[in-house]
């Protein structure tokens, strides 16, 4: 809800048309490339001489599929497996009993602090030691322990949202906790839940530090592909922007359709505080 | 309740006894490369090369540079992004969108597009510029390579404080605008005094996200610099990763990622202080 200023300020608006433009231009920039054929690319230019979606079809090759369907594997099952354990965890903090609820909070919001570094070493070795290194199973593992605080740091301030009375009438009707939580938290916190599940996705589609580190070609996610893509690939740059495009799409599309969510869930406790 | 245990086991195993491991392992001399020299206590030793090596202080210095200078413009930027896009105009959601995008791109393709299309001295637009203005191209990946990270976050996490900042100005009561307004209170005046400070927690809130964040900034840097030339461009993260990963220095390494762990907490808590708050508001 802007507040409408008077909006016969067109140079000020042609301004701010600018300033975005200049800060998506490399997005923007990589998108006009992935169109124009390996010949064209230089010296650099806005316009498409020769439009082509052969840097497309050329890159969709044994390897980057692989790595997509890795990193869609990867992802997917980490974001069931966070909201499956996670989600549950909100649930006992929100609505349970608890004794020490506030601290077990603190505890899992404190991992999120940590920098990936502080473990790095131990897991890599722990991973090496038990053959999970390299494995798709090993990585969920990973993005499970490190994004399941963050679903429930944000999945609290949407279970906070649904009105305890609601769930104390249903508990005079008689309903047990397994059934007003399916019956009755579940679709009221849906949105909320919903996009958890999407930033999760985008958090893990993007992860690069304990993928470079502990994969290697099996388990390889996209962004390891990227990293290497030089200098495996040398510098075909419509390719590289073609691939980058493709890659770049999932989490751009899904961003857009969290990010209110996104916000509301982050920063809801402390905005408050 | 019992619900919560497969959380707390997944994530005490992924986070909490590494973090035990990486202490213990600090205290060992352990050279992957030189198994001849085998597993050896030798005490704070590890600790002690750390503190009296400048490359130590060299990576700390810009770790603390990144952070600082990358913060104070990302909240900069997100005050002004935020004042261009609180407002109705054509295409306002065309411009979020071009604006807030970088955020979700991979750190991997960023760092890659920006160094091959765009800041390359021979075949970017760096390079084009130089041409056709006759100079030399920038040197962003040499002597400059530090300021060219900074100005990779900035460009990636300014979209994140344009996402909590615009959110605070789209909350602001529409009384204490009317009350501002009949005051006769001029445009700046109503944003330094008035506005900015109604948003100061939403502001505080983008900065320590963003400090979380930015500490473990690393896939940017492995794509673009890899720390260099020397170590001029790596954070502590990076630094971890070469003496673990490319040195494999297994001690040394847990004792950098220790002496990391401390000054990520002294530096959040610090900022938590200052902004007396505790995360998440629980108290």
């Amino acid at each position: 809800m802007g507040r409408t200023r008077r909006a016969g300020r067109i140079p000020g608006i042609l301004l701010i048309w600018l300033v975005a433009f200049l800060w998506c231009f490399p997005l923007l920039y990589m998108l006009i490339t992935s169109f124009k054929g390996e010949a064209d690319v230089l010296p650099p230019s806005l316009w498409i001489a020769h439009p082509t979606l052969e840097n497309y079809v050329s890159v969709l090759r044994y390897q980057i599929l692989r790595t997509i369907l890795n990193s869609a594997v990867i992802s997917i099952s980490s974001v069931c497996a966070c909201l499956v354990f996670g989600v549950p965890v909100t649930y006992a903090l929100v609505f349970g009993r608890l004794r020490n609820s506030d601290n077990l909070f603190f505890w899992f919001l404190s991992t999120t602090l940590l920098p990936p570094v502080a473990v790095i070493v131990p897991v890599f070795l722990m991973f090496r030691l038990s053959g999970l290194l390299d494995s798709l199973g090993g990585m969920v593992l990973i993005y499970s322990g490190v994004n399941i605080p963050i679903v429930i740091w944000m999945t609290r301030s949407f279970l906070l949202d649904v009105p305890q009375e609601i769930l104390e009438s249903s508990s005079i009707d008689g309903s047990s906790r397994l059934r007003s939580f399916f019956g009755i938290i579940l679709p009221l916190a849906r949105q909320g839940i919903i996009s958890t599940g999407l930033l999760v996705f985008i958090f893990v589609w993007n992860e690069f530090f304990f993928s470079i580190n502990l994969t290697y070609v099996n388990a390889a996610t996209v962004p390891v592909y990227m990293a290497s893509f030089m200098t495996q690939q040398g510098l075909f740059w419509a390719k590289l922007c073609a691939i980058s495009t493709l890659v770049v799409l999932p989490p751009v599309a899904l961003g857009w359709l969290a990010q209110r969510s996104l916000v509301k869930g982050l920063t809801m406790g402390a905005v408050k505080g | 309740m019992l619900l919560s245990l497969p959380a707390i086991v997944i994530v005490a195993v992924v986070t909490q006894a590494p973090i035990l491991a990486t202490v213990g392992l600090s205290l060992v001399r352990w050279i992957v490369v030189r198994p001849d020299l085998g597993i050896t206590f030798i005490g704070l030793d590890n600790y002690a090369e750390i503190f009296s090596s400048w490359d130590f202080y060299e990576v700390v210095l810009n770790t603390a540079l990144i952070t600082v200078v990358s913060l104070a413009m990302c909240t900069v930027l997100g005050i002004l992004f935020s004042l261009m896009l609180n407002r109705d105009f054509p295409g306002v959601n065309v411009v979020r969108t071009l604006i807030i995008s970088p955020f979700f791109v991979m750190d991997a393709v960023a760092g890659i597009i920006w160094r091959a299309i765009i800041l390359n001295s021979s075949f970017g637009w760096n390079g084009y510029f130089a041409s056709l203005f006759k100079t030399r191209p920038f040197d962003f990946f040499g002597v400059h390579s530090l300021l060219t990270i900074v100005m990779l976050i900035v460009w990636q996490w300014t979209p994140f404080f344009v996402l909590i900042i615009l959110a605070g100005f789209q909350n602001i009561p529409l009384e204490v605008m009317d009350s501002a307004r009949v005051d006769g209170t001029g445009w700046f005046k109503e944003l330094v005094f008035i506005r900015i400070p109604v948003i100061m927690n939403h502001i505080e809130v983008a900065i320590l996200l963003g400090l979380i964040f930015v500490l473990k900034v690393f896939g940017l840097i492995f794509v673009t610099t890899r720390g260099g030339p020397g170590y001029s461009s790596a954070n502590l993260p990076y630094y971890v990763y070469k003496t673990a990963f490319l040195g494999w220095e297994v001690g040394r390494a847990a004792a950098v990622a220790v002496v990391t762990v401390v000054i990520t907490l002294v530096a959040i808590t610090a900022l938590f202080r200052w902004f007396r708050r505790r995360i998440g508001g629980a108290v």
